[in-house]
């Protein structure tokens, strides 16, 4: 590790020097006194755009919004990249998405799009050189590993899968990857995301002390559903609707709050050891997931992270993080607070053209994530961000379980558990699964 | 070989993948049975000194034949001299593209529990080759039954005595013996040599008559369960079964070889878990007709002391027996009696035997004590004695539930002291699964316990008359 840190510094000063892309906090390359630097700490090359090189040609598993999203990022991430192929079990979501492409002047050869549970397959056998991974979670374990047989780099979206089989997979192909020189990015957005990034080093660096408790909170409106129309079989149905159904999605534990719970694991340098928590379902209409949970993580060594994720209307709202430390405390995103509550911190972000500060960052995350795949892969030097999204998936999942069962789970239980979601083999038409909403406990007697 | 001594090893490393593989590399025997130099000099050249060391001295004082080379085989002696570090210094990367699911869930695991398992836990046979290691071992269970009488009907039994059951559509048969009830004393006084808590307080048992079988359920016994049931494994995993009747599914096929290769037919059958035992039980009643199962702790010591309130049912106290006192240590004990009753550590060696190789007890049982451990039915709790009504408890089972079961009765590995009636273990069921590389794990098979079996006991009722 250490030698890559150093030849990627060089080649950094090499492109500032050559003024081929500019560097966002050049100076940070250049460490304190005892201070950990931008590298040494493990974070990704900040660039504006990924450097030129041979054409990098993509294929899209998953032509969903999301998806579509990907591509257009990983488009905009540098010269010379191409989109050559899409994927999806439907052929009208491919066809949507070819069609949003044509308006960026992106053309799809009709010859590659396929369509169906095994068209990421037959995406597999085009020429390209990396796939991006934006379907439902269920599916992600095995479409990485197929990548990673063929020898494609990855960007994946998150969560990593829905369940602690579907981990460990994730991890494996994340390790055999590494063996292979291939990169895999993940679409965890706040680690490419350049005022959590220099919220990060403050904290790393000692801005606020030990750290001695957390909060990660996602709690939002209800999120979206398709009720069934008719002639679709129940594997459509179940598909169309895959954001409601807990064998496809993980529940919104995993899909959306696991972003927070990442940016803890981050933060604190570590997964959680147990989780004790509980949830329920309120307002959901379709499915069989819970629309709350409320889940306290044990980091070890009296650190607690209290998690919240809710999707119900007309509830206070919130979304983010919050660390304390023995000195001090952040949001994780941009400020750094003193004991007493002053700002001890807070990031720059870029001014307007009238010369007022923005509230964004100059690259967007989402391109920034892309940037980070390119320049790894045209630079030759390989990054597998997937095994850490799995493990923060994988503290999603304890949390989820703790709440469906009422115990106490162990990160040790998670890592040996047997459980895979859903069907053994998934085929369209009829599904005779039953999906009753989890209870915890026990009735006790009248 | 140099000036080293074992022939043999020579021929079966030559087999091995170490030797004789595809890409045409040859890993030479110090490459594994040394430390890597680059590790350090001073680590290369004391193991090299002491490996030399005891081969010279070998070579000076035994005979090839005196040694045993299959014990030297085990994963647990040969991490003596097989080199955790040589091994990673060639295998570097556990994740190739072409590791299949199984493997890479295994090696994850060796990963994060380092300590848990070692490299030759699961490849064993690569340094020198061994047949049945490490293929699936689909052949497993089928018994050759060409020129046997094949049974058509289980033994009827008229009244309570000793009889030979007969498994129907096998050639199989075994002896029971019918175990008058009555009462005793369970567990052991205070002041037994190496007694342990769990054993008290003393309680005093009325049990009614059974049979228990004369000897462990051998191979041939459970052989024949296995081919009667077997299946594909798509419910592995799935501890609690549904009650079917008429089609009990049994056992997977196993990895490698259960037995050891220390032969199947009357040798005690082994490594099936204790939902593998309660299944065959179950299976057993189906095809006789008759109520079989795993003998309770109560019944099981009952059986065991045949009559006797010592610590054995032969003569002699564990401190007799064992390698402690000035006399025992310097000339080792007097083991004439205990070696003609139990098959243990002194006289095993390192593996199960025949029941030839022993006498039975007062009733007429073999190897209650050491050959393999016995499951029972009960749940294990240490404090169970004392939680008993007072009074003459009549047949305890035990917990209502729980998590690991009694075992009793010591084993081949067993030390004197540890083969006392009295001495309660119990299953432990992660310890034992550890090298297992399915997730989820089997639930027919234990990879790592190798001393442990069972025996039937099969109920008696009045009205059979």
């Amino acid at each position: 590790m250490k030698t890559t840190n150093i030849s990627r510094r060089k080649f950094l000063e090499k492109t500032a020097i050559v003024g081929a892309a500019g560097i966002v906090g050049a100076s940070t390359l250049r460490s304190c006194k005892g201070k950990k630097n931008h590298q040494e700490l493990g974070l990704p090359p900040l660039l504006d755009q990924a450097p030129d090189g041979k054409k990098l040609k993509a294929g899209l598993v998953g032509c969903g919004n999301r998806g579509t999203g990907a591509a257009l990022n990983f488009m905009d991430a540098g010269p010379n990249l191409e989109i050559v192929a899409l994927a999806d079990v439907f052929e009208d979501k491919v066809q949507q998405c070819a069609d949003k492409l044509k308006h960026y002047k992106i053309e799809v050869l009709s010859e590659n799009q396929f369509v169906g549970l095994d068209a990421y397959k037959k995406l597999l056998d085009v020429d390209l050189d990396i796939v991006l991974l934006a379907t439902p979670p269920k599916f992600r374990p095995e479409h990485l590993k197929a990548c990673i047989s063929a020898k494609k780099h990855v960007f994946m979206e998150k969560p990593a899968c829905v369940d602690p089989v579907g981990a460990r997979s994730i991890i494996a192909s994340s390790k055999k990857a590494a063996a292979l020189g291939l990169t895999i990015i993940t679409g965890t957005q706040r680690r490419h995301q350049r005022d959590y990034i220099e919220t990060y080093k403050q904290i790393a660096n000692g801005a606020i002390g030990e750290i001695t408790s957390a909060r990660a909170y996602w709690l939002q409106t209800h999120v979206w559903f398709r009720t069934r129309e008719e002639g679709w079989s129940d594997m459509e149905y179940m598909l169309r609707n895959w954001n409601n159904f807990c064998w496809l999605c993980g529940d919104h534990i995993l899909d959306t709050h696991v972003h927070n719970i990442d940016v803890i694991n981050w933060f604190v340098g570590s997964h959680p050891k147990n989780a004790i928590g509980f949830g329920g379902r309120a307002r959901r209409l379709t499915g069989d997931q819970y629309d709350f949970f409320s889940i306290d993580y044990n980091y070890g060594n009296g650190l607690f992270s209290h998690s919240m994720s809710r999707q119900i209307d007309d509830c206070a709202n919130a979304m983010g993080e919050f660390i304390m430390g023995k000195e001090g405390f952040t949001n994780c995103k941009n400020t750094i607070y003193n004991p007493d509550g002053t700002i001890k911190w807070k990031y720059g972000y870029p001014k307007d053209k009238s010369g007022k500060p923005t509230n964004t960052v100059k690259v967007s995350p989402y391109v920034q994530e892309h940037i980070h795949l390119v320049t790894a892969i045209r630079t030759n030097q390989p990054v597998q961000e997937a095994e850490q999204t799995a493990i923060s998936t994988l503290s999603a999942i304890m949390g989820r379980t703790a709440a469906y069962t009422g115990k106490k789970v162990t990160w040790e239980e998670m890592m040996n558990s047997p459980e895979t979601l859903g069907p053994e083999v998934v085929e369209m038409g009829d599904y005779d699964g039953t999906f009753e909403v989890p209870v915890p406990g026990k009735q006790h007697k009248a | 070989m140099s000036c080293h001594f074992h022939p043999h090893a020579e021929v079966s490393w030559r087999l091995s993948t170490h030797s004789n593989n595809h890409s045409g590399v040859v890993v030479h025997c110090v490459e594994c049975h040394l430390p890597p130099k680059e590790n350090g000099i001073g680590a290369y050249t004391l193991a090299k000194a002491k490996h030399g060391f005891k081969d010279v001295y070998g070579y000076l004082t035994k005979e090839p034949d005196e040694i045993d080379w299959e014990t030297k085989g085990f994963p647990e002696t040969a991490i003596h001299f097989i080199y955790e570090s040589s091994c990673i210094k060639c295998h570097e990367n556990l994740f190739p593209a072409s590791i299949s699911d199984k493997g890479a869930e295994a090696h994850l695991n060796y990963q994060l529990y380092p300590n848990n398992r070692n490299c030759i836990s699961c490849h064993i046979d690569v340094g020198h080759f061994d047949p049945v290691a490490h293929s699936k071992n689909l052949d497993f269970g089928l018994v050759d039954m060409s020129d046997k009488e094949i049974y058509q009907k289980a033994t009827k039994v008229v009244g309570f005595v000793n009889f030979n059951e007969k498994i129907p559509g096998t050639s199989v048969s075994f002896n029971m013996k019918a175990i008058e009830g009555g009462k005793f004393i369970l567990g052991s006084p205070a002041d037994e040599q190496f007694r342990q808590k769990d054993e008290g307080p003393q309680r005093e048992v009325e049990l009614t008559s059974f049979w228990m079988g004369e000897i462990e359920v051998s191979w041939d016994e459970y052989l024949a369960f296995f081919s009667a049931t077997s299946s594909q494994g798509r419910k592995e995993g799935e501890a609690k079964q549904v009650e079917e009747v008429d089609a009990i599914t049994g056992a997977t096929p196993p990895w490698g070889a259960p037995d050891q290769g220390w032969g199947k037919g009357k040798h005690p059958a082994i490594t099936m878990t204790h939902h593998a035992a309660m299944t065959y039980c179950k299976w057993l009643s189906q095809v006789t007709g008759k109520v079989y199962r795993l003998p309770t702790e109560a019944e099981w010591e009952y059986a065991a002391r045949g009559g006797n309130k010592g610590t054995y049912f032969f003569e002699g106290e564990p401190k007799d027996y064992e390698r402690q006192g000035l006399v025992n240590k310097l000339f080792g004990p007097d083991t004439t009696v205990i070696n003609s009753y139990v098959v243990y550590q002194e006289n095993s060696p390192e593996r199960t035997q025949t029941p030839g190789f022993v006498k039975a007890n007062p009733y007429g049982l073999k190897n209650m004590l050491g050959n393999v451990a016995e499951f029972c039915l009960d749940y294990y709790d240490p404090a169970v004695y004392g939680k008993y009504p007072k009074g003459v408890i009549k047949n305890p089972r035990g917990p209502r539930t729980g998590a690991e079961h009694v075992i009793r009765g010591g084993s081949f590995m067993s030390s004197a002291k540890e083969l006392r009636i009295a001495n309660r273990e119990y299953t432990k069921t992660k310890q034992w699964l550890v090298t297992d590389p399915q997730i989820p794990k089997s639930i027919w098979w234990y990879s790592d316990c190798k001393h442990v079996g069972f025996r039937v006991v099969c109920e008696y009722d009045n009205k059979m008359e």
